[in-house]
């Protein structure tokens, strides 16, 4: 037991939005960071206007589950940044902060004051996260605007992705947004850890690009060895077959089977009631599976359309495949082991009610409960930050509030 | 001097393959320690996975363990055997993190869970990395790269905007992304439980699964089915943002065009041509309505054009557009390299090449990679040096097979 959650103490000013900074910044809250998320009325996140996940389908700046889902736990003030005061105190706020977030352009950052220099002039141990693309320093991609499956074009994954003789497909929806909140966090708590001991901030200058290649090696390193620019693999393995996606009874099910070894290879066999075409010696060991992967992918997916995707995989795996249904946005939040392990938590929200709300995706012993707070309404802290932390008076929150910087 | 943020931890790794060596390799390239803990004889089952330079197969050469093990000490130990055993436990005696991705369960079945460790040493920090998690229904179901992330709704949205979903089967991100992204998590867990120990002063165990690390990658798609009711479909969407790679004169590229801003910018990198000038696809709404159509139009107009003149003026309009590259010409991309995003690295029976450096760029402790271990490379610094055995016990160690 322990009254503490890991990042209790430290302040965050979160001036990023989308996806990509903000879920670094969530999880910095849901571990007990006070994160202060600064928006503006002149620009407003992206997430809350969507008119993908509008509550019941009403459009409501504060509705959206996209942004909910992204930015529980935070403080919302609004700061116009397009102005000098806004700017001004922006560096203010950094100065009573641990880190700063943003996930803009570099033109973009250097018009909004967010860049580097600047902040660590306000103040010098600053820990500047930076997301983009491609990385802000280098050459003309630091200034491209984009998003996470650009980053991935960018670096060879659709096209490494797509079915054979096919065109580059797209990763699902936006995965390198997501891809780069862990390994930005991990790097940027070796920084806080590294700033307790010495007293030195720094700039994390993360690139989507980069961490999709670091996630991905052995594209990059069979071109580094022998030259060779893999495309098109679609599901193929390096090694294992069957490995690949199957079709199940009903529309659009399927079952995903990665069979490495001999034993789970008889075990398959011993599932589908030994039919003739598996003993052929073509199957016979791992190496001609995977020669001939094709043959058993034509043969397998006959077998697997008769059965139901959820229950065949209980199956498989009760006989020691591995495998897996193919979940989508139904059945993901139907799953009982993501229900028995804790992963969803349900948020109660003054306009958009009960939803059901995805955590984070480990369990700590230490950690009773992380810090799942409601996502806030845009500009809910104004008074609490500008008034408490940066000291204004009321007087000064009303002019302000009136010029359009606090906006 | 290189100063390294990580310098001051001592880091065990009991795993194999991709996620445990990941999560290691995070805290090796930022400095910590990282021993790592290979079953004798046979060493990590990455050892024997592709590519390999020339294609021919050596336990010393496998890009995948090269590269996943860049930065640690390698010693080769069997805690199944009882002096084993003994041996693992003094490593965690100082350890400040333990990582392993073992099956639930298999370390308490050694005497080694978490329970019977942190009585050894109450500041340890167990990560158990696992396909599905330490608890639950899936506990015991066998892991895969493809299995977790097809499960993931990632996976089910993988390829996105499906046209004919009976031949489009759902696909995997290439490699291993999922586990890759399953250490990932563990070692942002593990930082922060490092944290929580400054002020609590105790370890703690961590439960990483690599699934839920992938099922967290598709938020947007599960708040459309719980803010909406509406199940979220992997056939094209509604709603007309671009998001897929067109075809250009010399390629694809990637154009996005989510909001009015970026179709106005669209319109005027492609000559606004009369037929996307209408009125009808100037908001959101109506271009999501006609999406058939503009997505025809503009596939139509960016077929005329080079990918290198798209991107330049597309993006001095502020459009999103980028090039959709090879592997190949990504790695040596001229940017990528001005970031020195590649690091060469030699190794003493592999030989010399470029690996991947970091992902993510610090200025002032930056990841530095060194090469991977040999299989027991450090079995006599560790087992002597530190732990004091004489040469006479590391040879009756090795004989019985226990390094």
């Amino acid at each position: 037991m322990t009254a503490h959650l890991p990042l209790k103490g430290i302040r965050i000013a979160d001036f990023s939005w989308i996806i990509n900074g903000p879920q670094i910044a969530l999880w910095m809250a849901a571990m007990g960071a006070e994160v202060i998320k600064v928006e503006s009325q002149v620009y407003l996140d992206y997430m809350r206007v969507t008119p993908a996940a509008q509550a019941d389908g009403v459009a409501g700046i504060n509705r959206s589950g996209t942004f909910h889902n992204l930015n529980y736990g935070k403080k919302s003030i609004t700061l116009n940044l397009g102005t000098e005061k806004g700017r001004k105190l922006a560096q203010e706020l950094v100065k009573r902060c641990d880190f700063a977030i943003e996930c803009y352009p570099l033109p973009n950052a250097r018009k909004l004051g967010l860049t580097y220099d600047e902040l660590k002039a306000a103040k010098p141990d600053i820990i500047l996260i930076s997301v983009s693309l491609l990385g802000k320093s280098g050459l003309e991609p630091t200034d491209w605007v984009g998003w996470g499956p650009m980053a991935s074009c960018f670096v060879g994954m659709f096209d490494a992705q797509g079915y054979p003789d096919g065109p580059p497909r797209q990763t699902g929806g936006t995965w390198p947004d997501y891809a780069i909140g862990t390994s930005v966090i991990f790097h940027a708590l070796a920084a806080l850890h590294h700033r307790n001991k010495t007293g030195q901030g720094q700039w994390v200058d993360a690139s989507m690009g980069e961490t999709v290649i670091g996630e991905t090696p052995e594209w990059y390193m069979d071109y580094f060895m022998n030259g060779r620019d893999r495309r098109q693999w679609a599901n193929r393995d390096d090694i294992m077959a069957p490995h690949n996606t199957y079709p199940c009874a009903g529309e659009d099910k399927w079952i995903a089977i990665a069979v490495g070894n001999d034993q789970e290879w008889e075990a398959l066999c011993a599932t589908m009631g030994y039919p003739s075409w598996a003993r052929n010696a073509k199957f016979a060991d791992q190496f001609n599976r995977w020669k001939n992967r094709n043959e058993i992918d034509t043969q397998l997916s006959e077998w697997t359309r008769n059965y139901t995707h959820l229950e065949l995989a209980a199956t498989l795996q009760q006989a020691g495949v591995p495998a897996g249904p193919v979940l989508d946005s139904v059945e993901i939040h139907a799953d009982p082991h993501l229900k028995e392990w804790g992963y969803w938590w349900e948020l109660n929200h003054h306009e958009a009610g009960k939803r059901i709300q995805p955590g984070i995706p480990v369990r700590m012993s230490n950690v009773q409960k992380f810090n799942y707070g409601s996502p806030p309404d845009l500009g809910q802290h104004n008074n609490e930050v500008f008034g408490g932390i940066l000291g204004l008076s009321e007087e000064e929150i009303r002019a302000l509030t009136n010029d359009k910087v606090i906006y | 001097m290189v100063v390294s943020a990580l310098a001051d931890l001592k880091v065990v790794e009991f795993a194999e393959m991709v996620s445990g060596p990941m999560c290691g390799k995070l805290f090796a390239d930022m400095g910590a320690e990282v021993i790592k803990i290979e079953p004798p004889g046979t060493g990590d089952e990455a050892r024997r996975h592709p590519p390999f330079p020339g294609d021919i197969p050596h336990p010393e050469k496998s890009g995948l363990f090269l590269y996943l093990n860049t930065s640690k000490k390698g010693i080769t130990l069997d805690p199944a055997q009882p002096t084993g055993a003994s041996i693992f436990k003094r490593l965690i005696e100082d350890a400040d993190i333990l990582i392993e991705n073992r099956p639930p369960g298999y370390m308490q079945s050694l005497g080694l869970g978490y329970e019977g460790l942190r009585e050894i040493n109450p500041r340890l920090i167990m990560t158990s990395i696992s396909p599905f998690g330490q608890i639950g229904p899936y506990r015991d179901w066998k892991g895969s790269d493809l299995v977790e992330w097809a499960m993931s709704l990632t996976g089910y949205n993988t390829p996105t905007l499906v046209r004919e979903p009976e031949k489009e089967n759902p696909l995997r991100a290439p490699g291993h992304a999922a586990d890759m992204m399953g250490g990932t998590a563990a070692a942002a867990a593990a930082m922060f439980a490092v944290l929580q120990r400054e002020i609590a002063g105790e370890g703690q165990w961590i439960d990483a699964p690599c699934w839920q690390a992938v099922v967290n990658t598709a938020k947007v798609e599960m708040a459309v089915y719980t803010y909406t009711g509406m199940p979220y479909s992997r056939l094209r969407a509604k709603t007309s943002l671009g998001l897929e790679p067109s075809k250009c004169r010399d390629g694809y590229v990637y154009v996005l065009w989510a909001v009015n801003s970026h179709w106005q910018a669209l319109k005027d990198l492609l000559g606004r041509p009369e037929a996307m000038d209408s009125e009808l696809f100037d908001d959101m709404q109506t271009r999501g309505a006609n999406d058939d159509i503009v997505r025809t139009l503009v596939q139509e107009e960016l077929a005329k054009h080079d990918m290198d003149w798209l991107v330049r003026e597309g993006q001095a309009r502020g459009l999103p557009i980028g090039p959709v590259y090879t592997v190949a010409q990504a790695a040596e991309h001229p940017h990528l390299h001005s970031r020195e995003a590649f690091i060469e690295l030699d190794h003493p029976i592999a030989g010399r090449f470029r690996y991947p450096r970091a992902l993510v760029k610090l200025d002032k402790t930056p990841v530095q990679p060194s090469r991977a271990p040999m299989l027991g490379e450090h079995n006599d610094e560790i087992l002597r040096e530190r732990l004091g055995f004489s040469a006479e016990e590391v040879t009756g160690l090795r004989a019985a097979g226990i390094i």
